[in-house]
């Protein structure tokens, strides 16, 4: 699905990728775990257009998309969920989800809005409140559900769990578990090692910039170096 | 005096929704792109001058000039957009103030050279005469100038409320990153927002001209008042917008009234500076 050969990046004059490779397949999840400052929130900014690379390659699905600015990565079917998730706070619920279709409107007439009022049905009671005024587990969930009114073919995942109380970082899981199963290609980005290992196929481990390890989740989880840096066993 | 008092506040109230719809400009623009256009009022003064030309030499009334203007003030803005502001997003904030501060002095000169010095106004309007509302008496061009600039300021809520490209223009306004990863191109946005801004005041200029006369100096004024509007006003609130034409109007022809004709400029800075003071979000912004 998507593939990443050797990718430099970083603000300005300081790098912060260095040689990244990684691929993502149809129908998986991937997890990239690390310590806060690795790069891996720059990574998904890379790949998104956010951030411009300085070398490397970005490939979806034999289409270079390397350094392509994001408004038009989304067209190619990358939906980019940001850390914190990013609500428009001056517009509704609603307008939000709207403004996930407005790469592909077609999404809206085919009744996306329904699946994923389905899939997050506080969003629907919410339908109509300003996005400012929504709790932060409610803003995660509305973010996530915009990422997905564009039906992108990959969704990738910034720190969902970031600053939210345990008990809703398990339901904004089992969110994400459901969409796993619905055949979704997911690449997440997560410190929250154990719940990333415990749901995604495969991992990666970036330090410094670079890809420090990879393999399933549960070699991942069984490796000395994750458990004691990551998983604190 | 109670009569002369209602008579300048009727003035002033009918005044304020033309200052509005001017504001209204100058509001998205700043809300969606964080850019002060210093030459937001002299957009006003060329529209003032645009439509005295179409009305001269197509010998059309007034408020029918903005058939022509607001399509060229669209495409001026348009094109400033891309050939000044474009350039300077991503520069320092004194970049972009020296940029429009140097659009204000060139539309200036520009005025003074193409139609010399001497105030400019259109003969013959169809719409002529008062109205008698309760005993005041309204001069008929100002009640249309005022209701045509509530139509269009409902017309800007329904466009930004309900159309893709309004959207854009408020997630744009909102978070700029997040916008352009749902697909907007800022750049396309800016430069339509921008477009709308200067079209608006095209519809402004040929109502004014409807009963005012312009000059090269004319967009001091209008400058000035649609900061104080804006500022009043905070941002992000339409009806905000409307309430602060109408104070600064209010003010104006209260001042000219029973102070000095010379004071408009003056009773409408002093606003701002109190604004500034006591409410520096404004009196209708969001927090």
């Amino acid at each position: 699905m998507i593939r990443v050969t050797d990718l430099y990046s970083g603000y300005g004059k300081v790098p912060i990728l260095n040689a990244v490779s990684f691929e993502v397949s149809e129908h998986e999840m991937v997890a990239i775990i690390g310590p806060n400052g690795a790069g891996k929130s720059t990574l998904l900014k890379t790949i998104a257009g956010l951030v411009h690379p300085s070398s490397g390659k970005v490939v979806l699905e034999d289409q270079d998309v390397t350094g392509l600015p994001s408004y038009q990565i989304v067209r190619h079917g990358i939906a980019y969920v940001p850390e914190g998730g990013r609500v428009f706070p001056n517009m509704t619920v609603m307008d939000n989800l709207r403004m996930g279709a407005y790469s592909n409107r077609q999404t809206l007439k085919e009744g996306v809005l329904d699946e994923v009022f389905t899939l997050f049905p506080r969003l629907k009671e919410r339908a109509e409140k300003f996005a400012r005024t929504l709790s932060g587990g409610e803003r995660q969930m509305l973010a996530i559900a915009r990422g997905l009114v564009s039906r992108p073919k990959l969704l990738m995942l910034d720190e969902p769990s970031l600053g939210l109380a345990p008990k809703l970082v398990d339901e904004i899981y089992e969110k994400i578990r459901l969409l796993k199963e619905s055949g979704l290609t997911v690449l997440l980005v997560e410190q929250n090692t154990t719940y990333a290992l415990e749901l995604a196929d495969r991992g990666y481990v970036l330090e410094n910039g670079r890809i420090f390890m990879e393999g399933s989740c549960a070699e991942l989880a069984s490796s000395d170096h994750v458990r004691k840096a990551y998983l604190g066993l | 005096m109670t009569d002369t008092l209602l008579q300048s506040i009727i003035t002033g109230v009918l005044m304020g929704f033309v200052y509005a719809l001017i504001a209204v400009g100058l509001s998205i623009i700043y809300g969606v792109m964080n850019v002060v256009n210093f030459a937001h009022g002299d957009f006003v003064m060329l529209s003032m001058y645009l439509s005295y030309m179409a009305g001269t030499l197509l010998v059309w009334d007034a408020v029918a000039t903005p058939l022509i203007t607001v399509p060229l003030l669209f495409l001026f803005g348009f094109i400033t957009y891309y050939l000044l502001i474009d350039k300077t997003l991503r520069q320092l904030y004194v970049v972009q103030l020296a940029v429009t501060v140097g659009l204000q002095i060139f539309l200036r000169s520009l005025a003074l050279i193409v139609w010399k010095a001497q105030p400019r106004a259109l003969q013959y309007s169809i719409i002529q005469g008062n109205i008698e509302f309760f005993g005041y008496s309204i001069l008929t061009s100002r009640l249309i100038a005022a209701v045509v600039s509530l139509i269009f300021i409902a017309a800007i809520a329904y466009f930004l409320n309900k159309t893709w490209a309004g959207a854009a223009i408020r997630a744009a306004s909102d978070d700029l990153d997040t916008a352009s990863l749902m697909g907007v191109n800022y750049h396309r946005t800016y430069a339509l927002t921008f477009a709308i801004g200067a079209a608006l005041t095209a519809i402004a200029g040929g109502l004014l001209m409807s009963f005012q006369q312009t000059d090269p100096q004319g967009g001091m004024r209008f400058g000035v008042l649609s900061w104080c509007v804006m500022a009043l006003a905070g941002l992000g609130s339409l009806p905000g917008l409307i309430a602060a034409g109408v104070i600064v109007g209010v003010a104006e022809a209260v001042a000219v009234t029973f102070f000095d004709p010379r004071s408009r400029l003056l009773a409408i800075y002093m606003i701002f500076i109190l604004v500034l003071w006591l409410k520096p979000r404004g009196l209708f912004g969001r927090k």
